[in-house]
Order: C-alpha cells, then sequence, then structure tokens
C-alpha cells in the first residue's frame, strides 16, 4: 500500500516537472515569436521612412508584386516603386544583414575567448580591412563593376589574412592557443595596421575624406548585388557555427573544462574564429566599419533570452539585424538629406537601449 | 548512484552506465604511467615539469597527489586529461591517452577543479546539461528524456533540484562547486579527477563535497563492453588532511619526481612529508591541533 501511494507520488512528482518543463519552453517561445515579430516590423518600417514615405500598405503591395513579378497596380506611383525596390530595400537588406553578421560574430568572439569585452574586431578584422579598403581607394579604381566589388573583396581579403596573421603567430608562441595570447596579438596586429593605415592617410591627404567615412562606416549606395552577397554569407556563417552552439557553451567555461566534457577545443576554437572573421570580414567590406552591434547586441541577447548559443545566435542575428536596420534609417532621416555616420548612430541609440535593458530586464 | 541506467550506442561513444556497488568485482589497473615527461615546451623533455614517473593505480581506488607548489601535481593531471603533450606512456583502462580522442577520454575521465570565473550567466539546469555532450544526437544536439532524467537525478543528488532554474551567476562558491560536480556526475564516468576542488570553499561545503566523493567511489560503472569499473578518484589538493581523508594511496612529489608512492601509511611517513614540503608537517599539524585540546 505504501508502496504504491510512493509510486503515485513519484508520477505526479513527475508529471508536474514535465508541466514546468512545457510551461516554461511555451513561455521562451512566445518570448522569441514576439521579438521576432517585432524585429520584422521595424524591418518592414524602416524600409517606408524616409524623404518620400511610403505607407505600409502600399509597400507591402509593392513588394508583393514583384516577388511575384506581376504588374503594379493603379495607384502606385511608379517613382515609389523604384525608390523601394531599387533604393531603400537593397540598403534596409544590406543593413539588416550587417548587424546579423556582426552580432553573430560578437557572440562568438566573446564565449570563444570568454572575454565580455571581445568583440567582432578583436581579432584584427577591422584593422586590416580598412587597410585593404584604403589601399583601393588611394589607387582610385571605382565606377565600374568591377570598381563596385573591389572595394569589398580587398577589405574582405586583407581583414582575413590579418586573422590569419595573428593566429599563425599566436600558435607559434602558444601551442595551446590561450585567449590572452590571442588577445594579445589581435591588439598588437590592429596597432600596427592602424599605423600603416595613419601613414597612408597622411601621405595621401586627398583621399583622407573618404578613408575616414569608410572607417565610419555606411549604407549609402548599396545595391542588390551587395545585398545578395552580405545575406548569403551571414545566413550560411551563422548556420555553420549553429552546429556548434553547445561547444560556444561548454567553452564558456574555460578551456580545460571543456577538454575533460569532451570538446576538441583547439579545432573547435580555430574553426569558429575563421567563421567569426568571414562573418566580420563580409559586414565590414560592404559597409565599413561600425561598432557597438557586435559588442552591445549578444550581451541584450543573453540578458533577454538566457546565454544558451542555441538561442543567443539566431535571436543576436535577427536582433542585431533589425537594430542596424533601424540604426541606418536614423543615419539617413535624422539630418536628412545630409547623413549621420551609421557608427555614431548605433552608438548615441545602442548606450542608452543597452541600459535600459541591463537595468530593467530581469530573467524570471 | 542508485539508477541504472542501459547502455546506450551514439554515433561518437558508446555511454557507460552506473551504480552502486552490491557485490565485489575483479580489479584492475585503471590508470598506469611510465616513464611520464612532460613539460610546457616545444618538446615534452625540455625543460620538463615532470621527469621519468612510472606508477599505477588501480580501479576503486583513490589517489591524492601530493607535493610543494610548482612540483608538478597539477601538470601530472593535465598530461592525464591529455591538455599536455608528453613522452613516454600514460594508460587509462588500457587506452594510451596520447592516442585516443578527447570525447573517448571524456567518457572515461571527468574533472571538477576549483571554482572557476563565471562570464555567462546559465542556469543550474543548462549546466549540468553541458555533462551530457558527449551523448547528444542530431544536428543542434537536443537532449533526449534520457539525457533529462540523468541531469534530473544528479540535481537530486547534489540537492540541486529547487535551484535548477536559477542564474548560475547569483549562486554561493559552495553551490557553484556543487553544479560542478554534478556536471561530472552527469559525464558518467568511472574516473574522476579532482584539482583542488575544495580551494574557495568553507569547511562545511568542503566537509560536503569530501563526503559526497567518499559515496561516489562506491558506485561502479558498467562500460558498454560489460565492464563494470570501480568508481577511481585522482586527485590534487593543498590540504593534507582533507587528502588523508579521502585518499587509498598517496603519490607524494618533489621538483617533478616522485619521493613516494603507495598505501598512505607507507607513504606518508613523516621523513617523506618533510621532504616533499621542506617543513615537518607533522609538527605543524600537531601545533594547530592543539588550539582544539
Amino acid at each position: 500500500m505504501i508502496r504504491a501511494f510512493l509510486a503515485e507520488s513519484d508520477v505526479n512528482r513527475n508529471s508536474i516537472r514535465e508541466m514546468q518543463k512545457t510551461m516554461s519552453t511555451v513561455k521562451e517561445s512566445v518570448k522569441i515569436m514576439t521579438s521576432t515579430i517585432i524585429a520584422i516590423a521595424l524591418v518592414l518600417l524602416c524600409m517606408g521612412m524616409g524623404s518620400v514615405q511610403i505607407p505600409v500598405g502600399d509597400g507591402l503591395s509593392i513588394i508583393w508584386h514583384k516577388l511575384l513579378g506581376q504588374e503594379m497596380p493603379a495607384g502606385i506611383d511608379p517613382s515609389m516603386v523604384s525608390i523601394l525596390w531599387e533604393i531603400r530595400m537593397p540598403r534596409v537588406i544590406t543593413a539588416f544583414f550587417v548587424g546579423a553578421a556582426l552580432s553573430v560574430s560578437g557572440a562568438i568572439m566573446q564565449s570563444l575567448l570568454q572575454n565580455p569585452l571581445a568583440s567582432s574586431y578583436t581579432m584584427g578584422v577591422s584593422a586590416g580591412a580598412s587597410l585593404g579598403a584604403a589601399l583601393v581607394i588611394i589607387t582610385g579604381i571605382t565606377g565600374t563593376i568591377f570598381g563596385m566589388f573591389l572595394l569589398p573583396v580587398a577589405g574582405f581579403s586583407t581583414g582575413l589574412l590579418t586573422v590569419i596573421l595573428v593566429m599563425a603567430v599566436s600558435a607559434r608562441l602558444d601551442r595551446n592557443l590561450q585567449n590572452h595570447t590571442i588577445i594579445l596579438f589581435g591588439m598588437v596586429f590592429s596597432l600596427f595596421v592602424n599605423a600603416i593605415l595613419t601613414m597612408l592617410s597622411t601621405m595621401e591627404s586627398e583621399h583622407l575624406q573618404r578613408l575616414v567615412l569608410w572607417q565610419m562606416g555606411s549604407f549609402s549606395g548599396k545595391r542588390w548585388p551587395h545585398a545578395g552577397v552580405v545575406c548569403g554569407c551571414a545566413i550560411l556563417g551563422t548556420l555553420l557555427v549553429m552546429r556548434y552552439h553547445r561547444e560556444l557553451d561548454i567553452m564558456t567555461f574555460g578551456e580545460e573544462q571543456a577538454m575533460s566534457i569532451g570538446v576538441d577545443t583547439k579545432k573547435t576554437k580555430i574553426l569558429l574564429m575563421v567563421l567569426s572573421s568571414f562573418l566580420t570580414g563580409a559586414a565590414v567590406c560592404f559597409s565599413g566599419i561600425i561598432g557597438f552591434v557586435d559588442l552591445t547586441i549578444p550581451h541584450m541577447v543573453r540578458r533577454l533570452f538566457g546565454a544558451t548559443h542555441r538561442v543567443v545566435l539566431p535571436m543576436s542575428m535577427i536582433l542585431g539585424g533589425a537594430f542596424m536596420a533601424l540604426a541606418d534609417t536614423i543615419s539617413r532621416t535624422l539630418l536628412s538629406p545630409r547623413e549621420i555616420p551609421v557608427g555614431a548612430v548605433t552608438a548615441f541609440v545602442g548606450a542608452p537601449f543597452f541600459l535600459w535593458v541591463y537595468f530593467h530586464e530581469r530573467r524570471a | 548512484m542508485s539508477e541504472r541506467n542501459t547502455a546506450l550506442h551514439t554515433s561518437n561513444v558508446s555511454e557507460p552506465a552506473q551504480r552502486g556497488v552490491s557485490e565485489p568485482v575483479q580489479r584492475g589497473e585503471i590508470l598506469v604511467c611510465e616513464h611520464l615527461t612532460c613539460g610546457y615546451g616545444k618538446d615534452p623533455a625540455d625543460h620538463p615539469v615532470l621527469s621519468d614517473l612510472t606508477f599505477s593505480l588501480e580501479e576503486g581506488k583513490s589517489l591524492a597527489i601530493l607535493g610543494a607548489n610548482g612540483c608538478g601535481k597539477t601538470t601530472l593531471l593535465r598530461a592525464i586529461g591529455k591538455a599536455l603533450p608528453y613522452e613516454g606512456s600514460i594508460r587509462m583502462l588500457g587506452r594510451e591517452i596520447r592516442d585516443t580522442g578527447r570525447k573517448q577520454i571524456a567518457s572515461m575521465q571527468a574533472m571538477l577543479s576549483q571554482i572557476s570565473s563565471v562570464y555567462f550567466s546559465y542556469t543550474v539546469e543548462e549546466t549540468v546539461m553541458l555533462g551530457r555532450y558527449l551523448y547528444l544526437e542530431g544536428l543542434f544536439g537536443k537532449p533526449s528524456r534520457k539525457d533529462r532524467k540523468i541531469v534530473e537525478a544528479a540535481l537530486v543528488q547534489n540537492g540541486l533540484y529547487e535551484l535548477k532554474d536559477r542564474q548560475i551567476s547569483e549562486l554561493s562558491g559552495g553551490q557553484l562547486q556543487r553544479v560542478f560536480l554534478a556536471r561530472t556526475m552527469a559525464q558518467q564516468t568511472p574516473v574522476l579527477i579532482l584539482d583542488e576542488p575544495t580551494n574557495h570553499l568553507d569547511l562545511k561545503y568542503q566537509e560536503e563535497l569530501i563526503s559526497f566523493l567518499q559515496e561516489w567511489k562506491k558506485g561502479v560503472t558498467i562500460l558498454p563492453d560489460g565492464r563494470e569499473i570501480r568508481h577511481t578518484l585522482i586527485g590534487v589538493f593543498h590540504d593534507v588532511n582533507l587528502a588523508m581523508d579521502i585518499a587509498d594511496e598517496l603519490l607524494l612529489m618533489k621538483q617533478g619526481r616522485i619521493l613516494s608512492k603507495g598505501e598512505k601509511a607507507q607513504a606518508a611517513t613523516n621523513g617523506m612529508l618533510q621532504e616533499a614540503f621542506g617543513m615537518d608537517v607533522a609538527s605543524y599539524m600537531k601545533k594547530h591541533l592543539s588550539f582544539w585540546g
């Protein structure tokens, strides 16, 4: 009789645990869904905003007919179609995926290096990419299709080359590729490459303004080919990183612990750093250097949804993207027709928002 | 470990099962180190921290490694865990560590080290679930019902079930160490490696941890091939009393070499301890004990 009672209470306890588990999963899913819907709505809103306001209904109708390859309905101004489809959409989509790539990359670097201050630029990608871009700007090859992609390709290649150099030197001096060695060499290489960049800027002062503007970041003049490339790189990179979400969770507890749990830390670290640099390189080469997003969005996401990378990576992508689209919209509308560098906007809008999230959002 | 689990085969490593011991099983050597030389240079033999170490440990025994700071205790643990390259041989359960994959090693040995910094806050349950890493299947490694049951058992065993949804950043040092212990329990290995696990813990938690480990070492792990392996502890302790409390055997080290190894009564003579620590350990202990009458 007692045994039967104990068995029954065990069953009850188990079913209560199952119920609690289901409830918390539902709560988490609702939170994720709500944030995703808000992010999509924000992106659509950004497409409508600008010197010519496009009502949401008209905007959706234009996108719908364009996607289906149908004739535009009467009553929609052809110039509105051109503004939305040819100018705003590629720009907003480029901004979205640049923000997404930078945020995912930042999340990887912070966890991998166990350093909340690490960012996608820690490995020297930005300095390398800036140098590559500077070389192209100084040579003056622009204007053609070749020129349109030369700047991003040069930025991307030199950015990745810097990361490879940082990793090669770190591995040579520290077989185990410890975090402090990587951070140190990342910083040293960044400073060294920045010094070359400063010398170049001084010697070629007529290009100084363009160089500085490139380093401040902008989405001006981005077209569908840009959006397509950034979108492809961001989605591909994030999907590949998602494969390692559990390893990232484990590695935040330190390498020795990760090894004892069964993670091949050296291999995983190299792979994820290459993927992170690929994401940053792809973002930077089209937009220039935009800070803040990569550093703060992953922290905000952890605050809102918890630290597991199964959620942190996709939510960093979505919220980082939406945040960048919003920052770009503010940069082109606030002092229209002048544009504020988007890097300044991300910090200007992001810093108070970051504080708000930290002080008001507490996980249950 | 009261729960008996059936062996499960995964794409990575085969999962062992654990239970409390009831009948005597035949003992074999679980760890054999032969002519082990190891260091932090480019070549293990360049400026070695460990020089030509040879010893073995029977399964079911607990071994405490003692010695002064810098004598190579932690380096030895790191070599056993394949965190450092070495010359000579380290075999665990008959497998040469050098030639064994990281996942296979993690199915044999789990490590509990001193409390580390927590940079990003996971919940207690999420942290313990990381111990199931080896056995998670599928592209995104979703925990199975069985993984959840094992984690739940580890949480209950360590008195953490009520705290399972708490952020680990909100826990005290003792609670945090229990979380890490639960994670190693979820890993279900026959060997537990301890690297000064009681550092930063107050006396109550030290006592709790030692009691728990003494209970744990009475259990066995059933390997997928059907072998029953008695739980074995290998630990580095700063506190000589704790080491004496938990260990069956002692390994005394000095400057990367073995001073003595064996049952604690034989290995820890006052002369040996004096040589290892460079001081009269027995007098020191007595002096401090005199306070308590």
